[in-house]
């Protein structure tokens, strides 16, 4: 008897109904409503007043629904980057690195010039942080293609060199000389702030740019041949090496597409809501994005969808804190609890359930 | 009169709108070598899976020794005393043989490595215990999932084309153990597109077509053309022979060729020189493990050697040691590879993106986009021309029957109009019609001026189609030897290894 | 009641959204309204700590407007754009008193006063100010001065340490003026600062309390940690420890020298009702011994009754404002002169002090 005595197994449905994918997050906001309904009520908070304000303000509040347009936006970015590098089986799991990267070759501008004036100070702070997040991604890439070290721990490390590096400046050669010895930089200028997209909202063109993004990734990952390429190297590796596709290119183009999307979300930061580089940029976008890629299925426009529920989940625990008495961590209960009925429902739509009686079988 | 072993009532299985198996109705007699017949995609892999429980049935019933058996899992098929050996195997690559039947079999790794040892010499399937599965052959893996098998002691041995990665020698042997087995009461189910290998041993043969049975028979009472055509539901068609020609430019040379590999499992190639011309075939024999792997490694591109090395292979007469599998194909170089799945194609992808792999160069790209329409225009020709069943180029190439992913393959291959082209187990796993085809696409192509090398496990073939056939053993060749002037049994020899007076390690451990 | 109340309370925040900000105002004033008065923290609220000590504050608040304050705590909200949403959102929801919990919310908090001039804010720490808006800090230091010449009596080595936050002018001047002190008792005294960037890490705040115990110091100061991992890592050490805020006496019963303690309930109080009375005003708000803010409580038995009366003598006189922490001579940590002889540090030169005292060992960070 070596079989474990586990009497229930998963059995893959032979093809997934459409019907069931849709109605799978439904589902599973069902549930962790019923679940949190129950832990709301033994709370003694009114569960109407904490869904209205979780579920429903984020959308019917304009106030509400452009923060999490904001919120949306660096998740969007960085997420659409690491699908790119997830499909083709590069994991790059440091994109809070590359972000922090990007915010501070961003921030390099106003800090270095705060006098300086003109628009395109912050046209060139975006294009700064992109690129400060590539190179900062070329570091895991040189690795894994020279000595075939794994690019997850070498991200994952070069993100705790990027925690350090930006400490180092804020405490350093870069804190505000005025301000009374705080770890952070001086406040930019006006020039080197993004500009507000919807007056009256933090919104900013960094949304644009975000969906203009999830546009090119999707016409790179379906339509182009170079996007084919690292999707057959994610498939099957050996058909690569077979069909003469380069895997050293694979992994270069997947890192620094995801460095680049992450430096790029890193400085609309900086030069975003922040408006100056201080430590709380690192605030786990870049971890907060693997979840969202792969709950978007890694595709593009799935992606679009997974950032903006987990930026509305986001926005509406903050609202609930505020507005309902919701301690932060009931908001954060509800939140994992919908993922798990999340991933337990599209389980389900994949696969069934088997109930197996012990013992039926005797020879 | 007692009840049969296994038998099967009226056993059915569909996946969405196809019907893998209809109304099958099937006795299996205790100590009987029972063998199933079928083209690709007639529903013998569905049937086997269902007795084995990978999949279960949607209707009819199976009785093992006359009672209702309901197998979920291969588990409970293994405990009720049924073993399987797959075409595509189940073993982790980054475990040793032991670690792998340690899996599925109690016991310590030093009593199952004794055990392994034992089951090897007794059957004729050698294999290092500790040797780590992604180092092993295609041959060699198929030798451990018999031994794993064998090992849990089953009443009832299915076995999935188990001949086709055998020397003739060793399936004289196997035959032998098979035969052994059944008088120790096992029976076997014995799929293969042999016939006679299936005329030879079996007792009974059940044909089954379009997932139906056809008829029921002893295929020692019916000739080969018999049975062919009880499988294909037509005459067989004929093998055009090859006519010689002149031998013309050297597209393929080899020269002095060395390597070590990395891998300690993997087998060192020592001083390999050969030239593949116009208009010829060359065909190269041996038992898997002995090199062909690494050698089909460095011919395709797959590895490269140093560039001080790249005088070591050329190709339509430049240097291409050093050069990649994409640089390679530029010249006018094809490649059809021993592995299909994962390999030659992309299981998850579809036929169309499939085509993409390496007919790409036919403008199928344009200013780096993907250009669909004329994707999927080459795939529906590949799927025509070359007779692959797929509901069109949107399946998905993992569904497809092994056999009909071999000519999707064989065809997009064909299809890029290669100068030179090298094909390794052109025919593994393919029916007997499918794999005349494409013998003689081969030869056609031949005829009109192609240089062709082929990696082959079974002779036969090689006979029935090559100018010249040389052996592999322990990364060494043998001399090349035109087709005319040679047979079997001298190219069974080379295989083991008595030819050259070497002590063939084959025949003297089981003799 | 609450929630419902809460409901009634979004519903029409959310369509005063739409409608011009002129009419919230009148919102606000409702006859009935409660007063919507929000803390926001940077760490999670624990027993202990700033963030409990803030929230203690508004306790006789609570009591004493009953149905008329509706108090909100939001704890552990991360310094930068998610604070100034939620400050922001506070305010949308109609709550009209802010207490900004810590030196990061500056900008947000400030933005959220210009943009609501019917909302008073507090912050703490901070040094801006606005009609609407101001600034409220301790004056530790006048107590940390007692804490020292406490703890130079206790220490064998005459080595003293400090764990602290960050390298701000609030936390300074609690280095200095403890230094200052334990060298009114014994001359000789050093005191080395370990600052760990951070008002909420315990992991780091250990290992740093850690260090100091390994260079020998045997009384260590937890400058402004909101838990009370220093203070149990000093007991277990069996080295003398005391903290700011709220005592942590029950992590450290043997080794417990006394707690800084701050009560802003008065300060709370007499803000709220101003702002209630219409005469709220931006303004510094520095507050210290004699406001009856800042006090020592808890007291170690272990100092001597000499000692003790020195102590009590000293504490009498910061009160009645005979004695400065920051009278000069004092020199700098190179031995410079920082204060003249018969000099005093204003307020202005004390909350923007960016030098350590003599026998300050630790570099400040530049």
């Amino acid at each position: 008897m070596t079989e474990l005595p586990f009497r229930l197994r998963l059995i893959r449905r032979d093809g997934a109904s459409r019907r069931a994918a849709l109605l799978a997050p439904l589902a599973a906001l069902l549930a962790a409503g019923l679940v949190n309904f129950l832990l709301y009520i033994a709370m003694g908070k009114d569960p109407a007043a904490v869904f209205y304000a979780m579920l429903v303000e984020p959308f019917v509040s304009w106030s509400s629904f452009s923060e999490v347009l904001l919120k949306l936006t660096p998740l969007l970015l960085i997420a659409e980057g690491l699908a790119v590098g997830f499909r083709a089986k590069v994991i790059n799991i440091g994109a809070e690195g590359q972000f922090i990267l990007g915010a501070i070759f961003a921030a390099s501008i106003p800090v270095w010039f705060p006098e300086a004036t003109g628009g395109w100070i912050w046209a060139l702070m975006l294009l700064l942080g992109g690129i400060g997040g590539a190179l900062w991604a070329t570091v895991p890439a040189f690795w894994r293609v020279r000595l075939n070290a794994s690019e997850i721990l070498v991200t994952l490390m070069m993100s705790l060199i990027a925690a350090q590096l930006l400490n180092y400046l804020l405490v350093g050669p870069w804190k505000d000389p005025m301000g009374f010895n705080f770890p952070q930089s001086v406040m930019f200028q006006n020039d080197a702030i993004l500009p507000t997209l919807i007056p009256g909202t933090r919104v900013n063109v960094a949304l644009i740019l975000a969906f203009v993004w999830a546009g090119l990734i999707y016409l790179y990952m379906q339509k182009s041949f170079q996007g084919y390429q690292l999707l057959v190297g994610g498939l099957a590796p050996h058909a690569t090496a077979y069909a003469g596709f380069s895997e050293g290119r694979a992994v270069w183009l997947s890192l620094l597409i995801g460095g680049f999307a992450a430096g790029l979300a890193g400085a609309a930061e900086v030069a975003g809501p922040l408006g100056q580089l201080q430590r709380s940029v690192s605030s786990g976008y870049g971890y907060t994005a693997i979840i969202v890629a792969y709950l978007g299925g890694l595709h593009p426009i799935g992606i679009i969808f997974s950032s903006l529920l987990i930026a509305a989940l986001n926005i509406g625990g903050d609202n609930a804190m505020v507005s309902a008495d919701l301690p932060k961590a009931a908001v954060e209960v509800f939140q994992g609890s919908l993922l798990v009925f999340y991933l337990a429902a599209i389980t389900l739509v994949r696969f069934r359930i088997q109930w197996r009686p012990p013992q039926e079988v005797r020879a | 009169m007692p009840s049969p072993l296994l038998t099967l009532r009226g056993l059915g299985k569909s996946y969405g709108s196809v019907r893998a198996n209809h109304a099958i109705d099937l006795e299996v007699a205790e100590g009987s070598i029972h063998a199933i017949l079928g083209e690709n995609g007639a529903g013998k892999s569905t049937l086997m899976k269902l007795i084995y429980g990978v999949e279960t049935p949607d209707a009819g019933e199976i009785l093992w020794r006359g009672a209702p058996l309901r197998v979920t899992s291969p588990a409970e098929a293994r405990r009720a005393g049924i073993g399987m050996v797959f075409q595509h195997f189940s073993l982790f690559d980054t475990l040793t043989v032991v670690e792998n039947i340690s899996l599925v079999v109690p016991g310590t790794k030093a009593d199952l490595g004794q055990r392994i040892r034992t089951l090897g010499q007794t059957f004729g399937l050698d294999v290092d215990p500790q040797a780590y599965v992604h180092a092993l052959s295609v041959g060699e893996r198929q030798r451990v999932e018999i031994i794993r098998c064998l090992m849990t002691d089953p009443r009832l041995l299915i076995l999935d084309e188990p001949t086709s990665v055998l020397p003739p020698q060793s399936v004289e042997r196997l035959f032998q153990t098979l035969q052994r087995l059944k008088e120790g009461g096992v029976s076997i189910l014995f799929i293969s597109h042999k016939l006679d290998e299936v005329r030879a041993i079996c007792d009974r043969a059940t044909i089954l077509r379009a997932g139906t049975v056809v008829d029921n028979v002893d295929p020692r009472g019916h000739d080969a053309h018999a049975l062919a055509r009880m499988m294909i539901g037509h005459a067989m068609p004929e093998m055009a022979h090859a006519r010689s020609l002149a031998p013309g430019e050297v597209l393929l040379q080899v020269d002095r060729l060395n390597h070590r590999p990395d891998d300690p499992f993997a087998m060192a190639l020592a001083d390999m020189s050969f030239e593949v011309r116009t208009g010829e075939v060359l065909g190269l024999a041996g038992v898997s493990g002995n090199g062909q792997a690494e050698l089909t490694r460095l011919i395709s591109g797959e590895w490269t050697l140093p560039r001080a090395d790249a005088e070591r292979v050329r190709m339509m007469g430049r240097p291409v040691g050093d050069r990649g599998a994409a640089d390679r194909r530029e010249l006018g170089f094809a490649f059809v590879p021993e592995e299909r799945l994962g390999r030659g194609a992309v299981p998850d992808m579809s036929l169309a993106d499939n085509s993409l792999l390496t007919a790409h160069r036919l403008g199928l790209v344009r200013n780096g986009l993907i250009d669909r329409t004329r994707e999927a225009a080459f795939t529906r020709r590949c799927i025509e021309e070359f007779d692959v069943r797929a509901p069109g180029p949107e399946a998905e190439a993992g569904a497809l029957s092994g056999g009909n992913l071999q000519k999707f393959i064989v065809g997009r291959e064909l299809m890029l109009a290669p100068r030179l082209l090298f094909v390794a187990q052109p025919t593994w796993g393919v029916d007997i019609g499918a794999a005349t085809a494409i013998r003689r696409r081969l030869v056609e192509l031949r005829n009109q001026g192609c240089a062709i090398f082929v990696i082959s496990e079974e002779i036969e073939e090689l006979f029935e189609i090559c100018d010249r056939v040389m052996v592999i053993r322990e990364g060494r060749l043998s001399p090349s030897l035109r087709i005319a002037e040679t047979d079997v049994q001298e190219v069974g020899r080379y295989m083991v290894g008595t030819r050259e007076g070497t002590g063939g390690g084959d025949e003297r451990a089981h003799s | 009641m609450t929630s419902d109340l809460n409901r009634r309370g979004f519903l029409k925040s959310t369509a005063a959204t739409g409608l011009a900000a002129a009419l919230a105002p009148a919102i606000a004033h409702a006859a009935d309204e409660p007063l919507g008065i929000v803390l926001v923290l940077p760490s999670p609220l624990g027993d202990v700590g700033w963030g409990h000590a803030l929230s203690a504050g508004l306790d006789p608040i609570k009591a004493a407007l009953g149905d008329k304050a509706k108090i909100t705590v939001l704890e552990n909200i991360p310094e930068g754009p998610d604070a100034d949403r939620i400050m922001t959102k506070a305010v949308a929801d109609g709550n009209k008193f802010l207490i900004a919990g810590s030196f990061g919310y500056q900008n947000g908090a400030l933005q959220v006063a210009k943009r609501n001039p019917d909302v008073s804010v507090l912050h703490a720490s901070g040094f801006m100010t606005a009609p609407n808006f101001s600034p409220f800090a301790a004056r530790y230091y006048q107590a940390t001065y007692l804490m020292g010449m406490a703890a130079a009596a206790v220490s064998k080595s005459g080595k003293l340490g400090s764990v602290s936050a960050f390298p701000i002018p609030e936390l300074i001047t609690s280095v200095n003026a403890f230094a200052l002190g334990a060298q009114a008792i014994n001359p000789k005294v050093e005191v080395s600062v370990v600052w760990v960037n951070s008002w909420f890490d315990p992991a780091k705040e250990q290992e740093a309390a850690k260090a100091l115990l390994a260079q020998g110091c045997d009384v260590i100061f937890s400058n402004a940690q909101d838990s009370p991992s220093v203070v149990s890592v000093c007991e277990e050490a069996g080295a003398y420890v005391w903290n700011l805020n709220s005592s942590m006496q029950k992590y450290a019963p043997k080794k417990y020298l006394g707690c800084v303690a701050t009560d802003w309930s008065p300060f709370f109080s007499q803000q709220i009702n101003d702002h209630i009375a219409g005469t709220f005003k931006g303004t510094v708000a520095f507050l210290g011994v004699a406001d009856k803010v800042v006090k020592v409580v808890d007291w170690s038995k272990d100092i001597p009754a000499d000692v003790m009366t020195k102590i009590t003598e000293a504490e009498g006189k910061i009160a009645d404002g005979s004695l400065s922490v920051f009278a000069g001579p004092i020199a700098k940590q190179d031995g410079s002169e920082g204060v003249a002889a018969g000099a005093s540090m204003d307020d202005a030169a004390i909350v923007a002090m960016d030098w350590h005292v003599k026998g300050v060992t630790t570099p400040l960070p530049k």
